[in-house]
């Protein structure tokens, strides 16, 4: 097992070397020179070579990588171009909403959808089971902006539970800042819980025609027993499969309901940074996603193993 | 006594079982035959109220004094195995992957309330040693997939005898396993029996099986029990016209001509195949696993050429390099003096000319594709299509004995013997010279097995073709081949005429092959044979 974890720990890093090459790579190549777009149409080429200089846009290219991979990996992700702030800054504010939110939206969803597809798969084919498969299929159907309107419009307009927006900070304690990220992680966790509830629930009803379930009930097992036992488990890898691809997106997919909340995320940098051509801003923020990403598969890799003996040797 | 009075089922409206009446004696073993879709699994999931969704039953299924058949699930619950215990044909995937067997037998005993799950690791691990996996060899600590099929299947055993029930109910226990596992798991379950007083019930497609361990043997046919008692008188009167065709087509020979002799067609040259292995380490080398080890043999024109050995002998890994799939380590194989192996790829003018039918009359076909399509797939072989590909299929289907009119229908409203049917046919529209036959009638009944072999027989005399025919099966290898060769471990232990090598056996190994083959006795068959 420790073996299976170092191996995929090598590979992790390997991975990310070779994004941060990619990264590094198309950003340079994508035509648009941040100093002149910066300074306008009228300015003259000294002043341009100038920002140039200032920038850190001039030296050979693999001078230029080292520099930004190795202010990455010490924690100097540059200085923005628009905010004239430090990067890391700027990312750290934004990832103590994006990062809470993602959580919030994914217990949420898991939670939801674990139940939901357990009782599905348990009473597959009944009015409870269409029931479930159509809801689920109308949560994935919805768009999550509208969604979101909705749940403002009743809890926080009429009913007046939630405020409509903003984010009040963590310095207030947990409780209001956990409030206001509530209605943008139920707008969020409602596709992915729906997704995941089907996901859950074709996989068990896959497990449960297997079998070492029909020997479970040989063995006197219940219907109840023989799910819990020895069914769920082995319907975990899809599951976590998709938990693992959810989380990814809800970290950096969350833009259009963070507008909607009018939240500070990360999202919503990524969005300025590209229209501002605030490049270092971009460069820095893919690579964080990209770790993100990378990091939740060597996870999920992780659980893998956990959960099937099979999988630990193969390195 | 477990006593099985006019047992009706029907699923969905469809009859299924038929009056079934059955006396099963404590301490006896009582063999229940058929074919499949015979009834016999759903006699023995009635017995354990484990029907599917919309089965319902009339009769009597009575254990002691109470009807099985009427009792609640959570009654149902109480007396599956704990009174009941029950294994199936498949120990590959009968046992949960994620859990160790120590845990999985032990909680046959855990969830009836019989022990605290310390001592029930104590008992499992009492029951894994009786069953023939002591813990030294065999922590209770391992997984399903550390073990092999016969070891899974001594798992089964475990736990379905964990709390000493009074019947054993066994549903094809060695059809998935090989002929020495077989030989082994059928003494331990009679040892079992005899030891424990339990009784079994042993159902089984394979009349040679009961014969050697069944005191009673009830033959079934169309979900009716058509012939019972016990075994030898059963055997040796067979009163029943479904009883006879079953043990004719059991131990049916093709009428087939001995051939003169061709000359060599495929000759394969101290043929080694390896396969790499885990690396060891993180940076460890793969290390590599010899499957094949200098493997020699001729394969001639018109001959019908058998190979038979266990599974993980490597026969599998030889058919794969002779038909160009995987690439050799050594020596070379050849189709008439020209290697197959001299480009990247199989040319697929070899390729042509050997053709191959598979086990799984299932698996084998893309369900998508109508049979049509199906069958003119190896054209694309051919240098050039020919035009005429409807007539040609039409005559290859006539010539397995299918009706042309199949051409536009799907493989799914075939049975396996059909299926079986009509991937010969394919095997045939090229005119191949060889036909690779890779356990091509092993998941076939009996009597589709006889037909099979007949249809074998009368394309071998017709097109002149050779086969190899791969089988784990003697009886079959013994009824269709002229020469055999028997593999162990990679290597070719003994050949020679098959009839010579079945009379007088010089290797040991295969000595031991034919003495785990299950048989009838010979003078129980005699009527028959007068």
């Amino acid at each position: 097992m420790l073996r299976f974890a170092l191996s995929r720990a090598l590979s992790l890093a390997l991975s990310l070397v070779v994004a941060s090459v990619v990264i590094f790579a198309v950003i340079e190549v994508i035509p648009g020179d941040p100093a002149s777009y910066m300074l306008g149409l009228n300015a003259t080429p000294e002043a341009v070579a100038a920002l140039r200089d200032q920038l850190g846009l001039t030296g050979s290219l693999p001078v230029r990588y080292f520099a930004w991979a190795g202010g990455m990996l010490t924690g100097d992700f540059g200085i923005s171009y628009t905010y004239k702030v430090p990067v890391a800054d700027l990312v750290a504010q934004r990832l103590w909403i994006s990062l809470p939110l993602a959580l919030y939206a994914l217990a949420l969803s898991t939670l939801i959808a674990f139940p939901v597809g357990l009782i599905a798969a348990a009473r597959r084919g009944s009015v409870t089971d269409y029931g479930i498969m159509g809801a689920t299929q109308l949560g994935i159907a919805v768009p999550n902006f509208w969604f979101a309107m909705l749940l403002v419009l009743v809890f926080a307009v009429n009913l007046r539970w939630f405020s409509a927006g903003g984010f009040p900070g963590w310095e207030g304690g947990p409780l209001p800042a956990l409030k206001a990220l509530t209605l943008p992680a139920i707008a969020l966790a409602l596709p992915q819980a729906s997704i995941l509830a089907r996901v859950t629930r074709s996989a068990l009803i896959e497990t449960l025609s297997q079998d070492y379930i029909r020997t479970a009930r040989a063995k006197g097992l219940s219907r109840r027993q023989a799910t819990t036992r020895h069914g769920l488990r082995n319907a975990m890898i899809p599951v976590l499969t998709i938990i693992g691809l959810q989380f990814s997106f809800l970290l950096a997919g969350a833009i259009i309901i963070e507008n909607v909340f009018f939240l500070p995320g990360l999202g919503r940098l990524i969005f300025q940074g590209i229209t501002q051509r605030d490049l270092i801003v971009v460069e820095s923020l893919v690579m964080l996603l990209v770790f993100a990403v990378i990091l939740v598969t060597f996870l999920v890799d992780l659980a893998y193993a956990v959960v099937d003996p099979r999988l630990r040797r193969r390195a | 006594m477990i006593r099985l009075e006019n047992l009706t089922l029907d699923i969905h409206g469809q009859a299924i079982l038929r009056d079934v009446s059955l006396d099963i004696e404590p301490g006896k073993v009582t063999g229940l035959v058929g074919e499949s879709g015979s009834g016999k699994s759903m006699t023995a999931l009635a017995m354990m109220g484990l029907l599917p969704h919309g089965a319902s039953t009339t009769g009597h299924a009575w254990l002691d004094e109470g009807d099985v058949l009427a009792k609640s699930e959570r009654e149902m619950c109480d007396l599956r195995g704990n009174r009941v215990g029950m294994i199936f044909q498949e120990p590959m995937t009968a046992l949960n992957p994620v859990k160790p067997i120590g845990e999985q037998v032990a909680e046959t005993l855990v969830i009836h309330g019989r022990a605290t799950r310390r001592e029930a690791i104590e008992i499992a691990r009492a029951r894994l040693a009786r069953v023939g996996l002591p813990e030294e060899r065999f922590a209770l600590s391992r997984y399903p997939h550390e073990l092999s099929g016969g070891q899974r299947q001594r798992v089964c055993i475990a736990m379905a005898v964990a709390l000493n029930p009074e019947l054993l109910i066994a549903d094809e226990p060695t059809t998935a396993l090989d002929v020495t596992t077989q030989a082994q798991i059928l003494d331990l379950l009679k040892g079992l029996v005899a030891e424990e007083g339990m009784s079994l019930l042993l159902i089984t497609h394979d009349l040679a099986v009961v014969a050697g361990l069944a005191n009673h043997v009830a033959v079934m046919q169309a979900g009716r029990i058509v012939e019972q008692g016990p075994t030898e008188a059963l055997f040796r009167t067979m009163a029943h016209p479904y009883t006879r065709k079953l043990f004719s087509a059991s131990h049916h020979k093709p009428d087939r001509a001995k051939q003169a002799q061709g000359a060599p067609l495929l000759t394969v040259e101290n043929a080694v195949r390896d396969y790499p292995t885990a690396r060891r380490g993180l940076f460890g080398r793969p290390g590599s696993f010899r499957a094949v080890k200098g493997v020699s043999f001729t394969l001639h024109r018109g001959e019908s050429l058998g190979l038979v050995g266990e599974s993980g002998c490597g026969k599998s890994t030889l058919t794969r390099a002779i038909l160009g799939l995987d690439a050799l380590q050594g020596g070379a194989i050849r189709l008439q003096g020209q290697d197959i192996h001299s480009g990247p790829r199989l040319a697929s003018a070899i390729r042509r000319r050997m053709q191959v039918v598979f086990q799984d009359p299932y698996g084998s076909f893309n369900p998508r594709w109508r049979v049509e399509r199906l069958v003119a797939e190896p054209f694309h072989l051919m240098d050039q299509r020919p035009h005429d590909i409807a007539n040609r299929v039409a005559s290859a289907l006539d010539d397995v004995g299918i009706e042309p009119a199949a051409m536009s229908r799907y493989i799914h409203e075939f049975s396996g013997g059909q299926r079986q049917r009509i991937a010969i046919a394919r095997a045939l529209i090229t005119g191949p010279d060889i036909i690779i036959l890779d356990e091509a009638v092993s998941a076939l009944d009996v009597s589709i097995r006889a037909q099979i072999l007949d249809l074998l027989a009368r394309l071998r005399a017709e097109h002149g073709l050779s086969y190899l025919f791969i089988s784990h099966d003697l009886s079959v290898v013994r009824a269709i081949t002229d020469r055999v060769l028997v593999m162990r471990s990679g290597e070719i232990v003994e050949r020679g005429e098959t009839a010579q090598v079945f009379a007088a056996p010089t290797h040991a190994y295969t000595r031991e092959l034919i003495a785990a083959t299950p048989t009838i006795p010979a003078d129980w068959q005699g009527d028959l044979h007068a």
